[in-house]
């Protein structure tokens, strides 16, 4: 066929032309192409770039949260209680790690106690998510932090940076009261899933801290505050390139919490304790502000706030005296002899005659002996009060029944709480005849007789806190009003609280037999006396000792020394000031501090109560006008004067009470 | 001046004839889209002009150089290269496959390792492909090319690189090279019954090669290119961020250096295969729009040089390098866009990478070279086939 030339030549056309004719139809194919890709290009750019802006938005910003500062808790002179400190810590991102195991090693080498928590720390970054920062150790000195920050190239992963950390000044002196934060727990999101709420994303955060106790727990979400957002620009592997400022915001402080306690009588109060366990509350008489409330021992809560080392945490839990344990608001105990003025109190109501005399002869018969403490003769209440003797609240509650005298009980602020703004409070028990058919002794809903003498000498069911012991010696004090007490004075300076008292269903004139027994108590002669000399001249204080038993003991010395600590007799004293125109109510309790209010209890009031008196200007000027130096010594006189030791308390109390010692004028 | 077909004798082959008959408007648009390349890569790089702008500026310049040299080679050396060529490219694409001088990067066996020189002769090897090809075509008929026992050869021709190159496994390249052998072989006149019939072969066989023929990672390409929102953090990844880029970008870009998705390296291969992604999110519709549009006029004047050359043999060799250039153009193109399966195919000129670069340069300095000698017949018959 290629021999023809005709052929040659339409077969090279052929080709040609063919090729030409694919060649037009490759250009518009490529035309084509090209087109379809502008049409996609234009749908995307032009069409759904809005969607698409959005995505490439997200993808560069990333919204970290920043933990709001804490709002500080002050006492009511302004002095923080609970605050906030910086805290350098050193933190660890595991997508940034090259291998956590070196890394952990090399951390080790500089901080070798994060060795010991390698396994919490290795679990810990684990289950964060990547790229967020997991602390490893916070409060690192500042050589640690340095050292840290020196060796950062090394140490790919690892950075130290500052943050705020709570800090309570003041040691153990508010842990309970105030309370502490700590690190959320499951526990924690679980309660607030379980309420069917959504937990707020804050909680996650590593640096956040939750209120676990007290005012911190009460008034968490108040004290919490909003919690900031920094928009950062991140790279692909989350590393933060840059800080959008405008598209930040700030965290909000918490509100400012105001409390009606006042520092130096907290930190008095819990030092008196020394050792001993126990609660105090001091009270103001006029409006219920709480001055001091504390719990011996206590802890220091800022162990709390980086998460407690469960070796020292056991320590605690497993002290035989339990600085765990808000004593002040959830330690119930029988109120003893403190419990007498409200059983003549009711006993008035009722009709007695304050100057009624009742024979004392150290027993007092019903079904079986009580024995009296000791034989104090014809005795009238306010006699019967000063001598705390039983003979005579046995009676009248005998003649009386249970229910008159848990009506008094109740209207003086026994067997209730109060809204303090914190939980964990027990209400104690006030029993009646109602309380007992609801509560039957072996199948009996009846109420014997033969209960009434221990009821009358605040024994048996009976039992209250240290805060309604403040209370109840406040409306005694008070003389007037139904005082509740109050702690939180302000929340991000609103005033709280404020609403009037209730009138007392009392008369001034019972009232006022009470106060003047009171007053002998820590008079010469009373039960009190030895250990409640204020030193202030003039203002005196007036109390009532107690004692509660911690077990029945049979025969034999009730003093309690020798005893073992655990075995011997609660301590009890209330006690306001001053005398003649009462300001403040103080009430302690002290937890197997031995028998008799006036020994353990007393001074340990007295303390507490002279810093409240000298912090109060006008009784305070009162006092400077007057000059107490002269009154001092004249009391000193008195007691010399009837052959009894100057000195006080301690002598008797033995080595079973050891109070700090005390540094007042003129001892 | 100009050469016509009617010059003096002589005339033609003076080297000053010769460059001014070189197509300017190809060269131009090569300068451009090498200068865009240029300049992303020097945006990635966050305003620097290492690890890649530099290279990326020094290499276009020596193979412009190359390029127009490679114009200046009369037709006549190209058609007796053709099967050398072919042949010393294949037995490269051989030695990474069977000898340990290949060696694997990236997942694929496709780097030959020369001790002074890493290349991929998978990319090369496209060169030889469009020779051979034209060279079998010009000593054949009509007939022939549109059907016949003797297509056969073409068919090994193409079949052997692909099936290597497949192998390596390096599913991009192999794809160009069997895209650029069956286009050359539709150009050469192949018979639309066989074209119908080879498009319905390729229909039938294609899903069943997915699902058994293909590495787990390619075939996990092509399904999340079917769905990319499926995995969006693994092999989804690359689809979505390159989509969010480009649509980002709206009609005037986000500024020369201002890419988020780049700058912030989301964007994955951003400076290779998706170099396209930050030139649309960084200068918008406009700039893409540009710059595929620059590539349609290369292409269409490209395809121009090959029909007015006198020589089957030019017309074919033109038109095969033309349609791997628009091959690599749509592809990637279709890629970036999220049209198409991610498949480890650059943009030409604008991609970071020597060997791609080199193949397209010299396949440019051969459709200027058809250009040039665009009146040069060459003898039919002188093949080894």
């Amino acid at each position: 066929m290629s021999s023809e030339p005709h052929i040659f030549f339409s077969d090279v056309n052929e080709r040609q032309g063919s090729f030409l004719r694919r060649t037009m139809l490759m250009g518009g194919a490529t035309a084509l192409g090209g087109l379809a890709l502008v049409g996609r290009l234009a749908h995307l750019q032009l069409f759904k770039s809005e969607e698409f802006a959005t995505l490439a938005t997200r993808n560069q910003f990333n919204f970290r949260q920043v933990p709001p500062p804490r709002g500080l808790i002050k006492d009511r002179n302004g002095v923080v209680i609970a605050g906030n400190r910086p805290s350098f810590r050193v933190l660890v991102v595991r997508d940034e790690t090259k291998d956590l195991d070196q890394t952990l090693d090399l951390l080790g080498q500089l901080l070798p106690d994060t060795l010991e928590r390698r396994r919490t720390i290795i679990r810990e970054v684990n289950a964060a998510p990547r790229f967020s920062p997991v602390p490893v150790k916070s409060d690192l000195t500042w050589e640690e932090f340095s050292k840290v920050n020196l060796h950062a190239a090394e140490l790919p992963g690892v950075m130290a940076d500052m943050n705020e950390a709570r800090y309570y000044p003041h040691g153990g002196a508010y842990a309970h009261v105030v309370g502490y934060v700590a690190k959320v727990s499951d526990r924690d999101v679980k309660a607030i899933r379980d309420k069917g709420e959504q937990p707020p994303a804050i909680l996650f955060n590593p640096g956040f801290r939750i209120g676990r106790q007290g005012i911190e727990r009460s008034l968490d979400l108040d004290l919490r505050g909003v919690e900031g957002g920094k928009r950062v620009e991140v790279n692909a592997r989350g590393r933060v390139v840059a800080e959008d400022i405008a598209g930040s915001r700030p965290a909000v402080q918490g509100s400012e919490i105001v409390l009606t306690l006042d520092n130096d009588v907290q930190q008095r109060a819990l030092e008196v304790f020394g050792e001993e366990a126990g609660s105090m509350v001091v009270m103001d008489v006029r409006n219920g502000d709480i001055l001091a409330m504390v719990s011996s021992p206590s802890f220091d809560p800022n162990l709390f706030v980086s998460g407690v080392p469960s070796r020292i945490y056991r320590a605690l839990a497993d002290y035989e005296r339990r600085p765990l344990l808000d004593k002040a608001l959830s330690g119930t105990f029988a109120p003893g002899s403190t419990f007498k003025p409200v059983v003549g109190l009711a006993a008035m109501k009722r009709g007695l005659d304050p100057s009624r005399r009742i024979f004392c002869g150290g027993s007092f018969y019903l079904g079986r002996r009580f024995a009296c403490l000791g034989r104090h003769g014809s005795l009238d209440l306010r006699g019967a009060i000063k001598a705390s003797c039983n003979v005579y609240f046995m009676t009248l509650a005998a003649e009386m029944g249970p229910d008159a005298i848990a009506e008094t009980a109740r209207d003086l602020g026994f067997g209730q709480t109060f809204d303090i703004g914190i939980g964990g409070q027990k209400a104690g028990l006030v029993p009646d005849r109602e309380w007992r058919r609801k509560n039957p002794v072996r199948g009996d809903t009846k109420w014997y007789p033969g209960e009434n003498p221990s009821y009358g000498i605040g024994q048996g069911a009976l039992t209250v806190n240290a805060l309604q012991l403040a209370v109840y010696t406040a409306r005694i004090a008070n003389g007037r009003k139904a005082v509740t007490p109050r702690l939180i004075k302000s929340i991000g300076g609103v005033e709280q609280g404020g609403s009037a008292f209730a009138d007392l269903p009392y008369t001034p004139e019972m009232i006022q037999v009470l106060r003047d027994g009171m007053e002998a108590v820590t008079a010469a002669g009373g039960t009190g006396f030895r250990n409640s000399q204020l030193g202030l001249g003039t203002v005196k204080m007036a109390g009532k000792t107690g004692t509660a038993q911690a077990r029945n003991y049979g025969s034999g010395s009730r003093k309690g020394a020798g005893r073992p600590w655990d075995q011997k007799d609660h301590n009890l004293f209330v006690a306001y000031a001053p005398t003649d125109n009462p300001r403040y109510a103080v009430s302690v309790i002290v937890q197997h501090g031995g028998l008799g209010g006036g020994t353990a209890g007393a001074p340990r009031a007295r303390e507490a109560m002279k810093v409240a008196l000298l912090k109060d200007p006008e009784i305070r000027a009162r006092i400077e006008s007057a000059g107490f130096e002269a009154q001092e010594d004249a009391g000193v006189r008195e007691a010399e004067a009837r052959g009894e030791p100057i000195d006080n308390g301690d002598a008797e109390a033995g080595a079973a009470v050891a109070p700090p010692p005390l540094t007042e004028p003129g001892q | 001046m100009t050469a016509s077909a009617l010059t003096r004798p002589g005339e033609r082959d003076r080297l000053s004839t010769k460059f001014a008959e070189l197509d300017w408007r190809i060269i131009g648009l090569l300068c451009i889209l090498a200068g865009i390349g240029t300049a992303m890569l020097y945006s990635i790089a966050g305003g620097h002009w290492q690890p890649w702008a530099a290279k990326h500026l020094i290499r276009f310049g020596v193979l412009l150089a190359g390029m127009i040299g490679l114009a200046m080679v009369h037709p006549k050396w190209w058609f007796h290269a053709a099967y050398p060529v072919y042949g010393v490219l294949l037995f490269m694409v051989m030695l990474v496959e069977f000898t340990p001088l290949g060696y694997v990067a990236g997942g694929a066996k496709n780097w030959l390792h020369l001790g002074f020189i890493r290349i991929q002769p998978a990319e090369f090897v496209k060169i030889g492909l469009v020779l051979a090809l034209a060279r079998w075509y010009h000593g054949h008929s009509a007939q022939d090319a549109r059907w016949s026992w003797k297509l056969l050869f073409p068919a090994g021709i193409i079949g052997v690189p692909f099936i290597l190159v497949a192998k390596q496994p390096d599913l991009g390249s192999a794809m160009i090279i069997g895209l650029t052998g069956g286009v050359m072989m539709f150009m050469a006149g192949l018979s639309w019954r066989v074209i119908g019939a080879g498009v319905a072969a390729a229909v039938a066989v294609i899903p069943p090669f997915v699902m058994f023929g293909m590495h787990d990672y390619q075939r996990n390409r092509v399904l999340t290119f079917l769905n990319p929102e499926a995995d969006p953090s693994g092999t989804g990844y690359n689809i979505i961020q390159s989509k969010i880029a480009l649509g980002s970008g709206g009609l005037m870009g986000k500024g020369y250096g201002l890419g988020s998705q780049s700058q912030l390296e989301f964007l994955p291969e951003r400076h290779t295969d998706f170099i396209f992604s930050t030139v649309s999110e960084e200068f918008g519709f406009i700039g893409s729009f540009t710059v595929i549009a620059c590539y349609v006029a290369l292409i269409l004047i490209s395809l121009r040089i090959a029909a007015l050359s006198h020589s089957h043999f030019g017309r074919l060799s033109a038109a095969g390098m033309t349609a791997f250039v628009a091959l690599f153009m749509l592809i990637n193109g279709a890629m970036v866009m999220g049209l198409a399966p991610v498949v480890g195919v650059p943009m030409p000129m604008l991609s970071y990478g020597g060997s791609s670069m080199m193949t397209v340069m010299v396949g440019f300095g051969l459709i200027l070279s058809t250009r040039v000698h665009r009146y040069v017949e060459l003898p039919k018959g002188q093949g080894l086939f």
